[in-house]
């Protein structure tokens, strides 16, 4: 064995000593703590491990991985939601992360066919129909188009689709994981179009997929050419298999299930085509046996990421801050209310960092706690004038079997102890 | 160019049906196995799903799962004497249906002979009495090729001129087969239906062979596979059903994604004859059609319509009571008295760890 590696495992040996011994510090007495501190705390007053021992040299990690400590920041499913993992979704760590972006490899995941492994020189995209040139694209052709860089979340249409019956899962990345928020680089699909020349009566696209499901969405010709993004890198460095590598579509806003992954073809088309995800699943059954189809827009939304379920309080009373996310598909969020008595009353809180169309964006409401039980909530408006709806008044008009489009207002029950739970609300 | 050396590649390796020629890498394996994981588990703890387990394979006798439901000729190939090694597992992974004729196996096979060999190290692992270590030299020279393969060359100079005129000048005119390859969706006015036809009969045939295993002999879904039969006037009910007969708007749906997607892990295997048999079978199980003899066709295709299409209407979700006012939000004293706990989730404790059955809506 080197010097260096032998070195390496006698810092990993003592790092785990000392990890126990903080261990029986935190579970020793009040009296104990005292005198600790009385001495001062030992964090500060014997020279640590890593103070004194050289770290890994810059080569130890050519991709950085996040700390060791933050192993629990992670995706994690519900086996139970799908037939199986092949065709099924896992949730972002909402409660585990701040500001606005997240990080490439916490995207919740949602394929139907499993994730495509594809060699980009082996990657092409296609645009037939209605056009005046079928023409196909290869990366490098793709690449030689003038590019944009866009903020965006992406909401799966059935993100707290669980909790239409009432409070069900309880943590926040399992009620609302369904969401994230990069910056996309691309090229507008409005520039592929214009190459192939869109004939007067092209007034729909179908995008479809590479993957097993070829996953396939009929997309108006308006939003088409206003907004959406052939993508190819996310957050800076090429996109995810998982999140449809080497390119995948973006459509501001709108469900996720239209985001086609894996994206090699772009029809143009007079009529909507009806696909299984346009029918059998993507429309909202209702209380009267009707169901709404072609409901793209995600409705504005928020929920309080810290405090919840996962991320309980373990400071006692005192200063506290209560931090979530609000996004809407029609456009920027201008304000989130927070209560802390079940919606009874309200106060604004902060918004803070950037105020992006069809992004997410951080809130914060800061506070001092006094330690006796709340009923947390956050309530988001936004631009377009529309205010979050309770759960009872979405079940009020929809019922509970509309799986989709759940964005009713979230309640945490904070106890006096810290711990919190997901409930419902009078 | 490049497809053409895998196919003739392909080609060879079933006709020698050897051995494979490297020993395969465990953890490359892994990730093969996630094509197998639809149906098999392996493990341990694992049980027979759509397929049998697969622990202690190498070494086993073809079709001896306790307790697992095998076709008739994977019973006679155990019976005939074949038992599971590098060999019959190298043959039965490219071509399942040409080792074992009449397995029940809907799968296509595997078309690099890497994945196989790295596949079967895998299945290895959870093999005791299968014999380790592949040799030292082999690793190291896999671990040689990834670096040679790290760069390729530019090829800038011969890029050709654009073959149409455009705002950018960029990509290249479609031929007319790979439009034709690419472009099978069809739409409810018909409008993509390949020529061709199928019979109830036919489909019933096809059904059972490649579709029962997941969606039940009469489409009823076996465990959690969704279900395409039945549930005709459920829409109203607390748990509704949706299906082809029950939910589903038009019948082009059924062609366009059972031809695009299914079966499961084997998807673009069907022809478009079995495709308009297997339509017409769901037709037949869902009452939409009676006659066994019913012959399905792109001539008859758009005279059918489903029982549920007039149910659907345009997204109104703006003038739902919530919304349609945009009025200012109460600030305070939004409700009368202090707030009441309604439900908490603890009452339908689903959450992830716990084991209880799902008594709360799916996602699917
Ligand atoms: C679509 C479902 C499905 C997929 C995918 C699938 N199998 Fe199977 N497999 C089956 C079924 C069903 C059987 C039983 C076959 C029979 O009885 O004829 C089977 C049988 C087998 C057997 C014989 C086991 C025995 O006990 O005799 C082996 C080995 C096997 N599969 C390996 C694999 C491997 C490896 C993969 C992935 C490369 C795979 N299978 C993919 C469904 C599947
Ligand atoms: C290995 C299991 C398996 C097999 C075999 C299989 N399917 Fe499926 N089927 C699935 C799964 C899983 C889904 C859902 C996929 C998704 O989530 O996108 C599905 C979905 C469907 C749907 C849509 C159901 C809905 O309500 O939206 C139809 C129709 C269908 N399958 C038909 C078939 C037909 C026809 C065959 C045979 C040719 C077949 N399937 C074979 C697993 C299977």
């Amino acid at each position: 064995m080197s010097k260096q590696s032998r070195e390496n495992l006698d810092k990993k040996a003592a790092s785990r000593r000392r990890f126990l011994q903080a261990g029986i510090a935190g579970g020793a007495t009040l009296a104990a703590a005292a005198t600790a501190r009385a001495a001062g705390d030992p964090a500060i007053t014997e020279v640590q491990d890593w103070n004194r021992y050289l770290g890994d040299g810059v080569d130890a990690a050519p991709y950085g991985q996040p700390s060791e400590f933050e192993a629990h920041v992670v995706r994690r499913d519900v086996p139970w939601l799908t037939a199986d993992p092949v065709s099924s979704i896992n949730f972002t760590p909402l409660h585990d992360l701040d500001g606005i972006i997240t990080p490439n490899g916490v995207c919740f995941e949602r394929h139907h066919g499993g994730t495509a492994i594809i060699d980009p020189a082996e990657h092409r995209l296609m645009i037939n129909g209605l056009v005046d040139k079928q023409l196909v694209f290869t990366m490098d052709d793709l690449k030689r188009f003038p590019r944009e860089n866009r903020v965006y979340f992406l909401e799966c249409a059935a993100n707290s689709g669980m909790e239409w019956r009432g409070a069900q899962l309880n943590g926040c990345q399992f009620t609302h994981g369904m969401v994230h928020c990069v910056v996309y680089t691309g090229v507008p699909l409005k520039y592929l179009l214009e190459e192939a020349g869109v004939k007067t009566n092209g007034k729909w696209v179908l995008a479809e997929g590479a993957d097993a499901a070829a996953m396939t969405r009929s997309i108006p010709m308006e939003k088409a050419l206003e907004d959406c993004l052939v993508a190819f890198k996310m957050n800076g460095e090429a996109l995810r298999p998982e999140q449809g590598y080497p390119i995948r579509l973006c459509v501001p806003g709108w469900e996720g299930n239209m985001w086609v992954k894996w994206l090699r073809r772009i029809e143009v088309g007079d009529e909507p085509w009806a696909q299984r995800e346009e029918t059998s699943k993507y429309t909202d059954l209702l209380p009267d046996g009707t169901a709404r189809r072609h409901t793209w827009v995600m409705d504005v939304k928020s929920v309080i990421t810290s405090p919840s379920p996962q991320a309980p309080i373990t400071h006692g009373r005192g200063r506290t801050v209560i931090s979530g996310l609000a996004w809407s598909g029609n456009g920027k969020v201008t304000r989130v209310d927070v209560s802390l008595d079940g919606g009874r009353n309200w106060q604004t809180a902060r918004l803070d960092g950037p105020s992006l169309s069809k992004a997410l964006h951080r809130f914060y409401f800061d506070f001092d706690w006094d330690g006796s039980p709340l009923l947390i909530q956050s309530r988001a408006m936004d631009e377009a004038g529309f205010i979050q709806p309770t759960k009872n008044e979405l079940r009020a008009v929809r019922g509970t079997n509309s799986i989709y489009h759940n964005n009713g207002i979230q309640t945490w029950h904070v106890k006096g102890d810290g711990v919190v739970e997901n409930v419902e609300v009078s | 160019m490049l497809k053409y050396l895998k196919a003739a590649l392909l080609t060879a390796t079933i006709a020698a049906v050897a051995a494979p020629a490297f020993a395969g890498d465990p953890e490359e394996g892994a990730k093969v196995f996630r094509k197998c994981a639809a149906c098999h588990s392996i493990g341990e703890g694992a049980k027979s799903r759509v397929g049998p387990e697969l622990n202690e394979l190498l070494g086993r006798t073809a079709g001896t799962v306790d307790g697992f439901k095998y076709s008739a000729a994977m019973v006679a190939a155990g019976e005939g004497g074949m038992v599971w090694d590098e060999q019959t597992l190298t043959h039965f992974l490219v071509k399942p249906k040409d080792l074992v004729k009449g397995t029940k196996m809907a799968f296509a096979g595997l078309r690099k002979s890497t994945d196989v060999a790295n596949v079967i190290a895998y299945l290895k692992t959870f093999s005791e009495g299968a014999a380790e270590a592949p040799a030292e030299g082999e690793a190291a020279a896999s671990g040689g090729t990834e670096v040679a393969m790290a760069e390729k060359p530019a090829a800038a100079a011969d890029a050709p001129l654009p073959d149409h005129e455009g705002v950018f000048g960029l990509g290249r005119l479609a031929t007319d087969d790979e439009v034709a390859a690419w472009d099978m969706d069809v739409r409810p006015d018909g409008l993509g239906l390949p020529v061709g036809k199928g019979t109830v009969a036919d489909g019933e045939v096809l059904f059972t062979e490649n579709c029962a295993v997941c969606h039940g002999d009469f489409g009823e879904g076996v465990g959690r596979w969704p279900v395409l039969a039945g549930g005709q006037d459920t829409l109203t009910d607390d748990r509704p059903v949706k299906t082809i007969g029950s939910y589903w708007p038009y019948l082009s749906t059924v062609y366009d994604y059972v031809r695009r997607a299914m079966p499961f892990g084997n998807a673009r295997s069907l022809s478009d004859d079995d495709v308009y048999a297997i339509t017409a079978y769901l037709l037949y199980l869902n009452d939409i059609v009676t006659d066994e003899d019913f012959e399905l066709s792109n001539e008859n295709f758009t005279d059918i319509h489903l029982p549920n299409e007039a149910n659907f209407k345009e997204d109104d979700r703006a003038q739902e009571p919530q919304y349609a006012e945009k009025k200012e939000p109460c600030m305070k004293d939004c409700k009368p008295g202090p707030v009441e706990i309604t439900m908490t989730a603890r009452v339908l404790d689903v959450t992830p760890d716990s084991d209880e059955e799902n008594t709360g809506g799916g996602i699917d």
